[in-house]
């Protein structure tokens, strides 16, 4: 049987989604390995080394479940979720949520907040470099133009808030991290996610910190960041924040 | 201007004219660095040859349970596992 190059494609595509070969039959050489077999190997290396990625993408994850675990779970995402583009590091964006809802995790409610620090660190990581604002730059700017200023933050950067100590579960998941013990009733965090000049990482912040870059994150000046950060902590000290967001080195364009 | 937004554009011309010793005392802090291997699109699990098995040699059975780091979190809902 002869298929038409998009018949074979759409059945190939069905095939390694479904591992049903019905509409393949015929279409794939067999000799001393059958045709089946060798479907059969091109489906299970395909699964594989996209969980294989996800294993890299994921390091923190892994390293707090183990392999067999991780791998385990990976799989049974990888057949629910094959890639819609070809980049493997753009691939895993919905582990998190799958996690979430993975029955066999369920005893580690913090799992998947790992996995979105994990996804975040990666998205900072795979964003280029661009040259970022510094209180030089800023010094040019009248002081009265300031509160109405907008300033980007660099691609990748986010917020993540977590109801778990995710940063310090970070920590404990280092290689060469002491064998002390986390208190998952410590609470919860706030974390800004960014790329630095050659690698990603991220620090923690208070709760008008994470409300001013958050709205920053979300286009408003300045001044109405502040206002947010206000709103949630009458505390909130402007000028500390913003020389600590400045020193950090996220700033990007400046749009008046 | 208003009141308040003369003291935010203060706060904030304040905090860009920061001499470099303050920000040394005062912004010293540790950034978790995640240095990354490269991946590129072809990426195999050991070497092309590392698929070529039929199907998963593991059954799910034995691989319930995490071990790793997660013994190390404590507390918390955890306790039901």
């Amino acid at each position: 049987m002869t298929l038409a190059l998009r018949d074979l494609q759409a059945a190939m595509a069905a095939y390694l989604a479904s591992g049903d070969g019905t509409g393949l039959a015929g279409a794939v050489a067999g000799d001393s390995i059958p045709a089946d077999a060798r479907l059969r190997i091109h489906r299970h290396h395909l699964h594989e080394s996209l969980a294989t990625a996800l294993t890299t993408t994921f390091p923190t994850v892994r390293q707090l479940v183990g392999e067999a675990f991780f791998r385990a779970m990976a799989r049974a995402f990888v057949a629910a979720n094959l890639p819609a583009q070809p980049v493997l590091s753009e691939y895993g964006e919905g582990f998190a949520a799958f996690i979430d809802g993975y029955d066999r995790a369920r005893g580690l409610p913090y799992l998947g907040d790992v996995a979105r620090l994990d996804w975040a660190l990666n998205v900072a990581f795979h964003n280029p470099w661009q040259s970022r604002l510094t209180a030089p730059d800023l010094a040019t700017i009248p002081a009265e133009q300031l509160p109405a200023a907008r300033i980007g933050l660099a691609p990748g950067t986010t917020v993540i808030r977590s109801a778990h100590p995710i940063d310090r579960i970070w920590a404990a998941s280092q290689p060469g991290a002491s064998s002390a013990t986390v208190d998952l009733d410590a609470g919860g965090t706030c974390l800004l996610v960014f790329r630095q000049h050659d690698d990603s990482g991220f620090v923690a912040l208070r709760a008008g910190e994470a409300a001013f870059a958050s709205s920053l994150l979300a286009g408003a000046s300045l001044e109405d960041a502040a206002f947010a950060a206000f709103a949630v902590d009458p505390g909130f000290d402007l000028s500390v924040v913003f020389r600590r967001l400045l020193d950090l080195t996220v700033f990007v364009a400046l749009q008046q | 201007m208003s009141t308040t937004r003369i003291a935010i554009a203060a706060a904030l011309a304040a905090a860009i004219a920061a001499p470099l010793a303050v920000q040394a005392q005062g912004n010293v802090e540790k950034c978790y660095g995640v240095a990354k291997a490269g991946k590129n699109d072809c990426q195999t699990s050991h070497s092309s040859c590392a698929g070529t098995s039929k199907k998963d040699g593991q059954t799910d059975a034995w691989l319930a349970v995490p071990k790793g780091t997660c013994e190390k979190i404590v507390g918390g809902k955890l306790t039901s596992s």
